[in-house]
C-alpha cells in the first residue's frame, strides 16, 4: 500500500488524459506501466494528488510510414518491442536495448515513454527516507547532497538509467509530444535538461505519444553494449551506444553517433571525436581513447570515475569494431 | 522528517473507494479497495490467497509475480484499481485440488525449492514461458526467470525442472 491518500483517474484517450493532467495541475502525474513510478512513490520521492492511468488506451503496434521512418507508440510494452518482428528487422538495436531492460515481469509491464521518462537514480536518493542516515538529500528537499559533499548544492548528481534512450538518440529519433496545444515534435536528445533535479524538459501536463525514427542509410552499422553487475535485472553501470554510416568505399565514416547512457544525468556524447571521424578512416582503439577522455562520467553507485572511463573506453572500441562490421555488412 | 510527512498530505480530500471485479483463478470476487491499495494486498488480505509472496514491495525481487490476463506481473506494483475486469492467476490456481500439476511436480523432482519463498512467484513466471514457448533452450530459461530472485542460489534446479516438464531429456533427481 501507498503510504498517502490519492485519487485516480483512467481515460479513454490521450486528449482526455491530457485535459485531466492540465485540471489537476501540478498535483497530478501520468502512469503507465508504474514500475518506477509506484516505487517511487512508495518510497516517497514523489507525491501525486491523481494519477492519470493510460492502461484504458489500446497501443499500436510499431508501424513503417510511407516515408520509411518507423514510429513507435510510446505506450508500446518493453516485452512488445523486444518481440517485434518490424523492429528486429528494421531496427535490432531498438529491440535489443528493450530485450536488456530490467526482468520480464517489468518488461511486460513498463512502457517505451515510461522508460524514457524515469526518475534519475542514485544510491542515496532512491530509498525510503526512514533507511537515510540524517536528513533528506538535496533533491528530496533537505539542503545538502550527501552522496557528494563536493556538490556545491546548488544541484543534484544523480544519474539517468534509460537503456533506450541512448539508442534512440543514435539513431536521430524524434518524439512526438502530445499537449494541452497540440502535438510537437522534438529530437530524443531534447528531452534532457542534463540537471538532475529537474531531469526531463517535458511539462507536467505533456505526454510522450510516440517515437519516430528516420530510415536508415545504407552501410550503416550499430553496436550496443551495457555492463551490469550481475547480468540481468539491473541498471546499467555504463551503457555504450555506437550507430556508424559509412561512405561508398565502405572504408570511410560519413556519419557517426556515440552515445553513453547511464554515466550521467542525461545521455551523454562526445561530439568533438564525432566531427574528427567523419571523412576519415576508423581507428577503434584510438578514437575510443578520445571519445572517454571528451566526457566526465558522473560516478554512481560504488563506481569511480576512473573505472566508468576504462569501461567506456573498452566497451567502445568493442562497439565500434561490431559497428564497423555490421556497416560492412 | 516532519518536512516529508507534511508534504504527503493531499489537499485534505479523501479519495473515493472503488468497487473491483476480479477474477481471479476462474473465480469472481467483488473488491473494494481504495486507488492506493496494490493488487498484492487484494489478493493476500481480502481474496485471502497467501501463495502469493510480498518480498521487496518495489519490483525488484518477483516473489509476488501473478499472471493478469496470461501477462507476468509484479503484484506489489500494480495498483489493485488497474486491474478492474482483468484475468489474474496466482499459484493457488496451478494445481487441480490436491494434485499438483507437472510444473510443480518438475519442482518437486529436481529439488527446486529451499526455503520456498520465491517459489510462486518462480512458479508463475516458468508458467508463462511454457505458454508462450513450450519447449524453451535455457538461454529462454534464464530470461524468462531473471525478474525472479531466489535468495537460497538454487536456479540451476529450477532451470532443470523447467527442462523437465518441456521433456528435453532431464531426468528426476528426487524419488
Amino acid at each position: 500500500m501507498i503510504l498517502y491518500d490519492f485519487e485516480y483517474e483512467r481515460p479513454a484517450s490521450l486528449q482526455e488524459a491530457i485535459a485531466l493532467l492540465s485540471d489537476g495541475g501540478d498535483g497530478a502525474h501520468v502512469l503507465a506501466g508504474g514500475t518506477d513510478l509506484l516505487p517511487n512513490m512508495r518510497v516517497e520521492i514523489v507525491a501525486p494528488s491523481t494519477l492519470v492511468s493510460l492502461s484504458g488506451i489500446e497501443a499500436q503496434t510499431p508501424a513503417e510510414l510511407p516515408d520509411g521512418s518507423v514510429r513507435i507508440d510510446a505506450l508500446s510494452k518493453l516485452a512488445d518491442l523486444a518481440d517485434s518482428d518490424l523492429l528486429k528487422d528494421k531496427l535490432p538495436m531498438v529491440a535489443e536495448s528493450a530485450h536488456t531492460v530490467a526482468g520480464n515481469q517489468v518488461r511486460e509491464m513498463g512502457t517505451l515513454g515510461g522508460n524514457l521518462c524515469q526518475e534519475t537514480r542514485c544510491l542515496y536518493f532512491n530509498q525510503k527516507h526512514d533507511y537515510q542516515f540524517v536528513e533528506p538529500c538535496y533533491k528530496r528537499g533537505g539542503d545538502v547532497c550527501y552522496p557528494f559533499p563536493g556538490n556545491d548544492r546548488t544541484t543534484c548528481w544523480s544519474v539517468y538509467m534509460s537503456d533506450i534512450a541512448p539508442v534512440l538518440i543514435s539513431l536521430g529519433a524524434e518524439l512526438e509530444i502530445l499537449g494541452p496545444d497540440g502535438t510537437r515534435n522534438i529530437p530524443v536528445e531534447d528531452l534532457f535538461t542534463g540537471d538532475g533535479l529537474e531531469p526531463m524538459t517535458l511539462e507536467p501536463s505533456e505526454i510522450i505519444q510516440a517515437v519516430i525514427v528516420p530510415p536508415l542509410p545504407e552501410r550503416f552499422g550499430w553496436g550496443y553494449h551495457k555492463t551490469t553487475v550481475r547480468g540481468g535485472l539491473d541498471f546499467g553501470t555504463a551503457i555504450v551506444v555506437v550507430g556508424l554510416h559509412l561512405a561508398e568505399d565502405g572504408e570511410t565514416c560519413s556519419a557517426v553517433r556515440i552515445v553513453y547512457g547511464a554515466i550521467g544525468e542525461a545521455p551523454l556524447r562526445p561530439s568533438e571525436t564525432e566531427q574528427a571521424m567523419i571523412g576519415s578512416k576508423l581507428d577503434p582503439a584510438q578514437i575510443a581513447a578520445d571519445a572517454s577522455k571528451e566526457v566526465t562520467p558522473l560516478p554512481h553507485h560504488g563506481f569511480k570515475k576512473g573505472y566508468l572511463r576504462d569501461n567506456i573506453k573498452v566497451n567502445t572500441e568493442r562497439s565500434l569494431v561490431k559497428a564497423i562490421e555490421r556497416a560492412k555488412g | 522528517m516532519d518536512q516529508i510527512r507534511n508534504r504527503l498530505e493531499v489537499d485534505g480530500k479523501k479519495s473515493r473507494t472503488r468497487l473491483l471485479e476480479l477474477k481471479v483463478n476462474g473465480e469472481t470476487f467483488d473488491i473494494t479497495a481504495k486507488p492506493r491499495v496494490m493488487l498484492l494486498e487484494v489478493i493476500r488480505d481480502q481474496v485471502g490467497l497467501t501463495g502469493t509472496k510480498d518480498g521487496c514491495e518495489s519490483g525488484t525481487c518477483g516473489a509476488c509475480t501473478v499472471l493478469v490476463d496470461g501477462k507476468p506481473t509484479l503484484a506489489c506494483i500494480t495498483l489493485a484499481v488497474e486491474c478492474d475486469g482483468k484475468e489474474i492467476r496466482t499459484v493457488e490456481g496451478l494445481a487441480d485440488g490436491d494434485k499438483l500439476n507437472d510444473l510443480q511436480e518438475a519442482f518437486l523432482d529436481q529439488g527446486a525449492t529451499q526455503c520456498g519463498f520465491c517459489t510462486p512467484g518462480m512458479l508463475m513466471s516458468a508458467t508463462a514461458l511454457l505458454e508462450k514457448t513450450p519447449k524453451p533452450n535455457k538461454q529462454e530459461i534464464n530470461k524468462a526467470l531473471e525478474g525472479n530472485l531466489c535468495r537460497c542460489t538454487g536456479y540451476n534446479s529450477i532451470v532443470d525442472a523447467v527442462l523437465q516438464v518441456s521433456d528435453q531429456g532431464v531426468k528426476a533427481k528426487m524419488q
